[in-house]
């Protein structure tokens, strides 16, 4: 099983509208297979002890993904699945990757529950809008945090020249060239010229105009793509990874399962995020990202996600050797307290399930530039501290954080925090003072809290 | 003598087991037994639809069981709405709304969200489901009379689209004929400020709340 036939099966398999497939197919099994593998959340519940249960999970996920599919949406057809396609793709896999070049060269690994080695740490601006003037400088103190692995998503240029970009433009494409050349810019200033650039221009196909191996995205950088929700992939993906596998690069492929929607409650959507990792290696992802999103709230830190991503990430980690990583999103922004009490809770429910990271970010930025490469700094930090920690000391850890900022969770209420240019000095790209004692004082919390930093 | 009570019991039931077939049925019933159509929507279908949106908002049910309850109400009150027309009636609803995903923009649960809500707090809406063109937008507003128009972008990107659809209704002299309102992940307030829409709702809950609380502004 290769892209080539996943492609062919988006063109050949059965027609449905999008509709059927969601109710009928998706929502339907997920709620027989929720019954059968007894997949149950207590209400309470912040980091997932019970292996029994991540393996159920998994059993359930991969069935979810044989009895429904995946879904073309621009051809309405589903890519239909044998037990033995599913099986093989799982078991050629990588289960490690190396990325970037020469002596900025990296590895990622597939993680298994409380591995002790090191997360992978992608991190930078997660897509946030970069205004043009400070997409360099902003990047380029990103990548000079040498506890970041991968240079994560540089950004999204909503504008140039003053001029809002419509993304199937000429203008488009002029961005996705600018975001390749500036994104290696930075890393260059930085002094990582072959340090990997994780890309995801947002520029729908004119995106693949950011590829040069001399200026831009190269060929061992990874490329994002995202599925969209639930179990549907579109024709600018599968146009986009026709390319980038023939390019060969490292295939990074992101999901985003809606607590809420089409799987239901937690339980449920766990099982539409097993089938979801696994989808996605059968699309060819090798790199495969899960960014639960929540119906009530634009965030990951809820109650809700934090048990989602601490038991599936468990059970791919127990079950498969994909190589996995989870998205941070939280309420607060960047210079406040809240922000990585938030990403805290997470990484380390995360981490010692198994997880690679990526983020830190604000489910709702402010404008331009809402972005601190000290907090993910910090993120990282916590994050290899994390490693050293078995679940059930993460566990009350992540309960006490939690405690902290569920009341502030909704975004009306959320800590306002500050953009980059507020946040450091622009000349020297080190972070001023108050934000300086702000990544200390947390981290010392943090350190009081029983994180091994 | 007819069961008022079991027939409007029968409406009810139909709602809550999110059976479209069966709403049919019970509304062909009241009809055909005499009862007032305008009785059958508030006895039948008003208060089932209503707790189905509330339990939603809870989280006790979800996205599936909350689109096949509106599909069956749906489908019941156009029985009901044929026999009111034919009185020469109207049934009564909060107002008319038109929602689609921007042009561009493939993502669909959350104006699907948006609307099933909507439907089920009295709006009657008209989903023209996702990469709606800004000219697609303001045709089907005037094709079904609508009094709101409600677009939804996922991405930094497909959100310039829901700025054309207003610049187009004001090329066409109609910005004041639709009160705008704008929603998806990486739509803000600033944003609906700076394009003219008339509101932003950052969730599906808030959109009818906004749309509630906003009555003064759109209708009449």
């Amino acid at each position: 099983m290769n892209f080539k036939e996943m492609a062919r099966r988006a063109e050949s398999g059965p027609m449905m509208e999008a509709k059927d497939f969601l109710i009928k197919k998706v929502a339907s099994n997920v709620m027989q297979l929720t019954g059968k593998y007894d997949i149950r959340w207590d209400g309470k519940t912040l980091v997932n002890l019970d292996d029994d249960l991540a393996d159920r999970c998994w059993q359930a996920g991969r069935e979810l993904l044989l009895s429904s599919g995946i879904y073309s949406m621009n051809s309405r057809r589903v890519i239909e699945l044998e037990a033995d396609e599913v099986d093989n793709a799982l078991r050629f896999a990588p289960s490690w990757l190396v990325l970037g070049q020469g002596k900025d060269q990296v590895t990622i690994y597939h993680r298994n529950v409380e591995d002790r080695r090191l997360p992978f740490v992608f991190g930078g601006p997660f897509n946030a809008d970069v205004s043009e003037n400070m997409f360099v400088k902003l990047n380029e103190a990103f990548a000079q945090e040498r506890i970041i692995d991968s240079l994560l998503f540089p950004g999204y240029l909503k504008q140039l020249d003053g001029q809002i970009i419509r993304p199937t433009s000429g203008l488009a494409s002029r961005a996705a060239v600018l975001y390749g050349q500036w994104s290696r810019e930075a890393v260059r200033r930085a002094g990582r010229p072959g340090m990997p650039i994780t890309g995801h221009a947002v520029m729908g196909l004119n995106e693949i105009a950011c590829t040069n191996e001399e200026w831009g995205l190269r060929s061992t950088d990874p490329r994002a793509m995202v599925l969209i929700s639930e179990l549907q992939v579109d024709d600018v993906t599968l146009t986009r990874l026709a390319y980038y596998i023939a390019y060969g690069c490292p295939i990074y492929i992101a999901f985003t399962p809606l607590i809420g929607g089409y799987g239901g409650g937690p339980e449920g959507t766990a099982i539409v995020a097993v089938a979801s990792f696994i989808a996605s290696v059968m699309l060819g992802g090798e790199i495969v990202h899960i960014g639960p999103q929540h119906i009530k709230f634009k965030q990951q830190t809820n109650q809700h996600s934090l048990f989602l991503a601490s038991l599936v990430n468990q059970a791919v980690a127990r079950n498969s050797h994909i190589i996995a990583t989870t998205s941070h999103t939280t309420s607060a922004r960047p210079g406040s307290e809240q922000y990585p009490y938030e990403f805290t809770a997470l990484v380390l429910s995360c981490v010692t399930g198994g997880s690679n990271i990526t983020g830190p970010r604000p489910a709702e930025p402010l404008g331009f530039n809402n972005v601190s490469p000290l907090m993910a700094r910090l993120f990282a930090e916590v994050a290899h501290a994390g490693a050293s920690m078995t679940r059930e000391e993460a566990a009350p850890v992540v309960e006490k954080l939690y405690q902290r900022y569920k009341d502030n969770i909704d975004l009306e209420k959320t800590p306002r925090g500050k953009p980059f240019e507020e946040l450091y000095d622009l000349e020297s790209l080190q972070p001023d003072p108050e934000h300086r004692a702000l990544y200390e004082r947390v981290k010392e919390e943090l350190k009081g809290l029983g994180i091994p930093m | 003598m007819i069961d008022k009570e079991e027939i409007f019991k029968q409406m009810r039931e139909a709602i809550e087991a999110y059976d479209s077939e069966a709403a049919v049925k019970a509304a062909r019933d009241a009809i055909d037994s005499g009862i007032d159509p305008l009785e059958a929507v508030e006895k039948g279908f008003a208060k089932p639809i209503r707790e189905l949106g509330e339990a939603f908002d809870r989280m006790e049910i979800f996205l599936p069981q909350l689109m096949l309850g509106s599909d069956a109400m749906k489908a019941g009150m156009e029985v009901l709405e044929e026999a009111i027309k034919s009185k020469g009636g109207e049934i009564k609803n909060k107002g008319i709304v038109v929602i689609g995903t921007v042009e561009g923009d493939i993502h669909d649960i959350g104006k699907t969200v948006v609307g099933a809500l909507l439907q089920a707090n009295g709006y009657q809406v008209h989903d023209l489901g996702v990469e709606v063109p800004a000219a697609r937008f303001i045709e089907a507003a005037g094709v079904h009379r609508a009094d709101i128009i409600a677009m939804s972008a996922l991405l930094s990107t497909t959100m310039l689209h829901q700025r054309d659809t207003i610049e187009l209704l004001k090329n066409k002299g109609l910005r004041d004929k639709y009160f705008v309102i704008i929603g998806g992940a990486p739509v803000t307030p600033q944003w609906a400020d700076e394009i003219g829409a008339d509101g932003y709702a950052r969730g599906a809950f808030e959109a009818v709340m906004f749309l509630d609380g906003n009555r003064g502004r759109w209708a009449g």
